[in-house]
């Protein structure tokens, strides 16, 4: 039965290389592959003792992004020759790291990106289970990149299971996977895609308010959910913005960092200010102060000014000092130019 | 008339010399964090050893400021109430001393005011100095150690003084590089170097023209007529 098989296959093959001496059709080069593959019970054992199962589902792949312009040989180099030769393949992984790389000769600049990803930095260690491109973009059913956005979300969850369950109970999760909003972040607007980087680096952390004003300074997003965009300006005007703007430098090694967004918010359980239970909220802030200033007192936090710039009704203090050195400097040192001037001028007069 | 003449003591010269020390170091440590955006900031912060270094540079210098400014007042109130000097203290003099001088720059006056032992210019950079020194160090102390301030202050009283304290810092910094520099350097009177803090002596023909008051009591009216 086998042989009955291959020897279609062969027939199959010859036909479609004399009818088109150029190169097989993609979908003719499918149709052959699936003449087999189309088999949903079609599978071998590995010697791992896994079972790899070798069916192809024909109207998913016709669906992904790649079924109206690639044929499988492109990515299964070396599978032409009937019957296919031998791999040394042990595990069910090694399959999927051996055909991965194919992606590269297409997608090189993305491929290239994961290079300096912390998944590749895995890979590259001989974890098993660190991800490769099919893992997220699977293997035959590659979707368009304009898909649901929640489906990015949920392709981590795959693996970060915890994060993404603290995600989905966040301000950012709850308007993604309930409402389907598109304005806010998902795993990869912050962790990049490709070239994800190690979040528990310095470097990473003291990008933090770069990263989370690229959306929170945009004006006609945070008007639609009436939020402020002076919250970069005014955390890098206080005493951690400071702080973290000088230990950006880079020769900062071995230094405390300095507190930035996600020490007080939270990283991915981030809730709004004003619900309830909220860390962030007045009444419970000073907790968040203890975590690094631990014998913060109830005054405390009032010396965080909650992302208000001074005014005379939400800082009166600070903005009356403001004004005082905004009017008493100009005046101080107006007076003494004038006086060094009116000097030199007698000098000149009296010679 | 080119015989020197006593004027500052070595207390005073050591002490402007460490003022001068401390001063240059608290700026270089402190105009970074004021404007932390910058990129000679950042290149300073990162030539002195990263923002840590230099906070703690900007820290003990302050202290030793601090300590040479409690000194100096404790020494100050010393002399002035044991009844030997109050010769820094502003007086109704220095004020019409002002007048007088600005009347004479404007041309509406033919002399300028007679100094005694400090004009009136100079008390008020010292005068400007001790206070603002004392503004530096209350705020400076603040920022120091916020969550012990905050025991006994309202918390809005921390960003209050850091807004203080900058802004205190660049006055002081705008009156030293425009006022101080001119004074001791740049003006046409001493240039290019008044040397009288540093050697303590100043000649006679200086402090007669400068401080006329002070050189009579000194040399002695009598002696001294045109």
């Amino acid at each position: 039965m086998i042989v009955q098989r291959l020897v279609s296959v062969a027939v199959v093959l010859l036909a479609a290389v004399a009818g088109a001496p150029a190169a097989p059709a993609a979908s003719e080069e499918v149709d052959t592959c699936l003449g087999c593959h189309g088999d949903r019970n079609l599978s071998m054992t590995l010697p791992s003792g896994e079972r790899l199962a070798l069916f192809v589902d024909a109207q998913t792949f016709r669906r992904s992004v790649h079924g109206d312009r690639l044929g499988c040989v492109e990515c299964h180099a070396g599978m032409r020759q009937v019957p296919h030769p031998a791999k040394p393949f042990r595990t069910a992984r090694d399959v999927t790291l051996a055909y991965y790389e194919q992606c590269k000769g297409c997608h090189f600049d993305n491929f290239t990106k994961t290079l300096d990803s912390v998944h590749y930095q895995r890979v590259a260690k001989g974890d098993a289970r660190a991800p490769v491109c099919s893992d997220c973009h699977t293997a035959h059913a590659v979707a368009k990149k304009n898909g649901s956005r929640s489906r990015i979300s949920q392709t981590c969850a795959r693996c970060h299971q915890p994060v993404f369950a603290a995600y989905a109970k966040s301000v950012h999760g709850r308007a993604l996977l309930e409402e389907g909003n598109r304005d806010v972040p998902v795993c990869t607007d912050c962790h990049r895609s490709h070239d994800i980087g190690d979040p528990r680096t310095s470097r990473f952390h003291l990008a933090t308010p770069e990263l989370c004003g690229s959306c929170h300074t945009d004006e006609q997003v945070m008007e639609k959910y009436g939020l402020s965009t002076k919250v970069v300006s005014t955390y890098l005007g206080d005493f951690h913005g400071v702080t973290a703007s000088l230990q950006r430098s880079g020769t900062a090694s071995g230094e405390r960092i300095a507190a930035v967004c996600t020490d007080c918010h939270g990283i991915h359980d981030i809730t709004r200010v004003r619900e309830p239970g909220s860390a962030v909220m007045r009444e419970n802030l000073v907790k968040v102060c203890q975590r690094c200033h631990a014998d913060a007192t109830a005054n405390f936090p009032a010396a965080w000014l909650g992302h208000y710039e001074p005014s005379w009704s939400k800082a009166p203090i600070v903005y009356g000092v403001t004004i005082f050195y905004w009017i008493f400097i100009p005046f101080v040192i107006g007076g003494l130019v004038l006086q060094i001037v009116l000097h030199l001028w007698r000098v000149v007069v009296n010679r | 008339m080119s015989d020197m003449l006593p004027r500052f003591t070595l207390h005073r010269r050591v002490e402007h010399l460490a003022v001068m020390v401390l001063f240059t170091i608290l700026a270089v440590t402190g105009f970074p964090q004021k404007f932390a955006d910058a990129d000679w900031a950042r290149w300073t912060v990162d030539v002195l050893g990263g923002v840590e270094r230099t906070r703690w540079l900007h820290r003990m210098s302050g202290i030793l400021f601090a300590v040479f400014t409690i000194v100096h007042v404790t020494v100050a109130l010393v002399i002035g109430l044991t009844g030997r000097s109050w010769s820094i203290v502003p007086i109704r003099k220095d004020f019409t001393d002002a007048v007088q001088t600005l009347r004479y720059y404007l041309g509406l006056a033919d002399q300028p005011a007679r100094f005694d032992r400090y004009d009136y210019r100079q008390k008020f950079e010292y005068w400007g100095m001790v206070l603002g020194g004392g503004v530096m160090t209350a705020t400076g102390f603040i920022l120091y150690l916020p969550v012990l301030a905050a025991r006994f202050l309202p918390g809005e009283l921390i960003p209050a003084a850091k807004v203080a304290h900058s802004n205190e810092g660049l006055l002081a910094f705008l009156v030293v590089i425009t006022w101080h520099i001119y004074n001791a350097h740049l003006s046409p009177d001493v240039f290019p170097f008044d040397p009288s803090i540093f050697t303590g002596k100043i000649s006679a023909r200086r402090l007669h023209h400068e401080h006329p008051l002070e050189y009579e009591r000194m040399v002695g009216a009598a002696e001294h007529k045109p």
